[in-house]
């Protein structure tokens, strides 16, 4: 693998990234948003794989393995907030909670 | 290399997701993501030069093929109006990015994201989804809610955006020239010396009268390399050149340094985990104990409300 070939991978990381974070600028949906993150962990884990396979090193997919665990846990939990607040408030539009803060 | 054109790229591609992003007619809004995904993919060959780099043409192809539907897919599913279809096109990220894995060796981590990803954490989204987005008032022709429809401060995001990428495409190009040098396919190798059973029953498959074991090298290895070819040493003398076959699975590479070199990572993970099932069974817990006490309100009438209202407040 060539470093050419290392950089066409991390700019599709990079852009990934990008369009998670303006993603979860810009939606109000609360899931969406959540769904966002994981489109960011998604940019994350190539770029991981992709050094680790240009190193020949495999910690980089022992990386993915964590990015995994921490996003099925972010993932439980902030379903189960989601719902919680859903209930409470009958929307998810992230604005209605703007007063959580007060 | 000249940094004007990947930033022109980056460019059209934030202002074509703006244009995607107001709540447009739908085929200004798909007409405006095509041209962010041209913009991508011109980025994409910008940075790496030809399809050659990828040591073969057709793995070239693949790569921009997956990429470009990885990144197409993205913006569809941040600028889709329906919570269920950004769902689904995220399922479609999580596909492309499994073939961006397999392009790069890593068969397991790209089933292993197929099955957690699309298989479990996406159902998960999917069921909160269907739970939380009943429509009310179905007489309304547009069901779509407004929060799904108009976007929060557009024009900052992607402001935000554009720097992040430019960043990104700046650091990349400059620094692809001084990446340090590529590793050996040598230290590959070195797992099979810490699977002892596994190299010698392999070895004696492939020659079964090698008195074993080998004899180590002054380094301490017992897989010796020469150029492009490594090779056992026995007591005797006798020399065994290792075919490729023989090198361990790519399963076989992660689960070791797994636990050779994460250990304290790998149980760590599992407190992660098992604190996320407390806290998820926990905030579900208490969300029943609240229509329980609403239930006692309008059981006890007046009296209690403003005490229970009280005590709510403060849980």
């Amino acid at each position: 693998m060539t470093s050419s070939a290392l950089a066409g991978y991390l700019i599709v990381s990079g852009l990934l990234l990008t369009i998670g974070l303006i993603g979860f600028l810009v939606r109000r949906n609360l899931i969406v948003m959540f769904l966002c993150t994981e489109l960011m962990f998604q940019g994350a884990a190539v770029a991981f794989v992709a050094i680790g396979r240009y190193l020949f090193d495999y910690s980089g997919q022992v990386m993915v393995i964590f990015i995994l665990t921490v996003a099925a846990a972010e993932a439980a939990l902030a379903l189960a907030l989601v719902v919680l607040l859903h209930r409470q408030r009958d929307t998810l539009d992230a604005d209605a909670y703007g007063e959580l803060y007060e | 290399m000249d940094l004007f054109l990947p930033y022109i790229a980056c460019l059209t591609l934030v202002l074509a997701l703006f244009v995607a992003l107001r709540p447009t007619s739908l085929s200004l809004r798909i007409f405006m993501i095509v041209v962010g995904v041209s913009a991508a993919g011109w980025l994409i060959g910008l940075v790496t030069g030809s399809l050659s780099v990828f040591g073969d043409v057709s793995q070239g192809l693949f790569f921009f093929i997956f990429s470009v539907c990885a990144v197409a897919a993205s913006l569809r599913m941040i600028t889709h109006d329906r919570p269920v279809y950004s769902a689904l096109y995220f399922v479609l990220v999580v596909l492309s990015t499994a073939g961006l894995f397999l392009l790069l060796e890593a068969e397991f981590m790209a089933f292993a994201l197929i099955i957690v990803y699309a298989g479990a954490i996406l159902i998960t989204y999917m069921f909160v989804l269907m739970l939380a987005n009943q429509s009310t008032d179905s007489n309304e022709l547009d069901s779509r809610a407004t929060y799904d429809r108009v976007p929060r401060e557009p024009a900052a995001a992607v402001g935000v955006g554009f720097l992040l990428l430019c960043l990104i495409t700046g650091t990349v190009i400059g620094g692809s020239s001084s990446m340090p040098t590529q590793g050996s396919e040598q230290s590959q190798w070195a797992t099979l010396e810490h699977l002892p059973k596994q190299f010698q029953a392999s070895v004696l498959e492939l020659d079964s009268t090698f008195p074993w074991p080998p004899i180590s090298s002054p380094q301490g290895n017992m897989i010796r390399h020469e150029g492009d070819e490594s090779y056992i040493v026995s007591s005797e003398g006798k020399t065994l050149v290792l075919p490729d076959e023989l090198l361990p699975r790519n399963t076989q590479q992660v689960g070791w340094s797994l636990v050779n070199e994460f250990p304290v990572s790998l149980e760590l993970a599992g407190v992660i985990l098992l604190m996320a099932m407390f806290g998820a069974a926990i905030l579900a817990r208490r969300a029943i104990e609240i229509g329980e006490r609403e239930k006692q309100k309008i059981l006890l009438g007046n009296e209690t409300e403003s005490e229970e209202g009280n005590s709510g407040d403060q849980s």
